[in-house]
């Protein structure tokens, strides 16, 4: 039987044990390296080295995890935390690596010109709605969960997620049905 | 309360169809060989709790007369009958043993929920 996060959790936070830990991390990677990816526009080498960080700061706070929240949802909080303390580091935005995306588009995907329509529509974005499109409309956060990793309000969430999708729908309209 | 927006719009559609799954990739492997050991990280804290107290306790005998109090203290204690010194020591012993009952129990619920 497979252990669900909440025993993998128990495990980590008892015995510390790092082996429970890297199956959470094998559970948690793909969302939580795709937000990354969404929020540094596809900068994959930094945005793996970011989602490693969230995952050992993670580890080092995991007592601070009180199940209020999903696991994802305070995963994803840490990762936006680490994401913005590098940015004020950097003090920069970083462009689209276009070479990068081609070659990590996924070769089943039915459509590989809309993906890659989708994803650099996605980066045009202004971080604030991209962000806020990401959790809520890829990763299916509440508008509420979203507001508690970005540390904004509902509303302006609310109203990010709006203005980003009709952004996207103008950028994407040849695509429309 | 606010649901996931999970609605049929087709960007909503594609947006969560071409969310790509990221292979792992040994990326989990990655991340277990830079995890800090717990052991260390205990000992890093107890060793500056440590510290904080022994300099805490330094500080407080300067700033008091050199423990003029503690002195006094020592030499009230040795006047009193020794029944009393039992009876405080063992009132003290049950109160320490309350509160650590007390703590373990707190925690035991705290991790079966």
């Amino acid at each position: 039987m497979e252990l669900t996060d909440a025993d993998l959790l128990a495990r980590v936070l008892v015995d510390g044990d790092q082996h429970a830990f890297g199956e959470l991390v094998r559970r948690h990677q793909s969302p939580v390296r795709g937000l990354l990816r969404q929020l540094t526009r596809t900068d994959l080498e930094l945005a793996d080295d970011l989602a490693q960080e969230t995952f050992i700061r993670a580890y080092k706070n995991i007592r601070s995890f009180r199940g209020e929240a999903k696991f994802s949802t305070w995963l994803y909080r840490i990762a936006y935390n680490v994401f913005r303390d590098d940015a004020r580091k950097r003090k920069e935005l970083v462009g689209i690596d276009e070479a990068k995306l081609q070659s990590e588009a996924d070769p089943q995907t039915a459509d590989p010109g809309l993906r890659h329509d989708l994803m650099s529509a996605l980066a045009a974005l202004p971080l604030h709605e991209r962000s806020a499109i990401v959790l809520c409309c890829q990763n299916g956060l509440s508008h509420d969960e979203a507001a508690r990793v970005l540390e904004i309000p509902l509303g302006t969430v609310k109203t990010n997620v709006l203005r980003g999708r009709e952004k996207l729908k103008k950028m994407l309209s040849a695509w429309a049905p | 309360m606010n649901e996931p927006p999970v609605t049929e719009d087709w960007l909503d559609v594609r947006l969560r169809e071409e969310a790509p799954y990221i292979d792992d990739a040994g990326f989990s492997k990655r991340v277990v060989t830079k995890l800090p050991d717990r052991r260390s990280l205990r000992t890093q804290r107890a060793v500056i709790i440590f510290l904080a107290a022994v300099f805490s306790v330094v500080i407080a005998y300067f700033a008091s007369g050199e423990g003029w109090f503690v002195r006094e203290a020592v030499a009230r204690a040795l006047t009193l009958s020794p029944l009393l010194v039992l009876g405080s020591a063992a009132a003290c012993g049950l109160l320490l043993s309350a509160a650590g009952l007390w703590a373990a129990l707190a925690r035991g619920r705290g991790q079966a929920t």
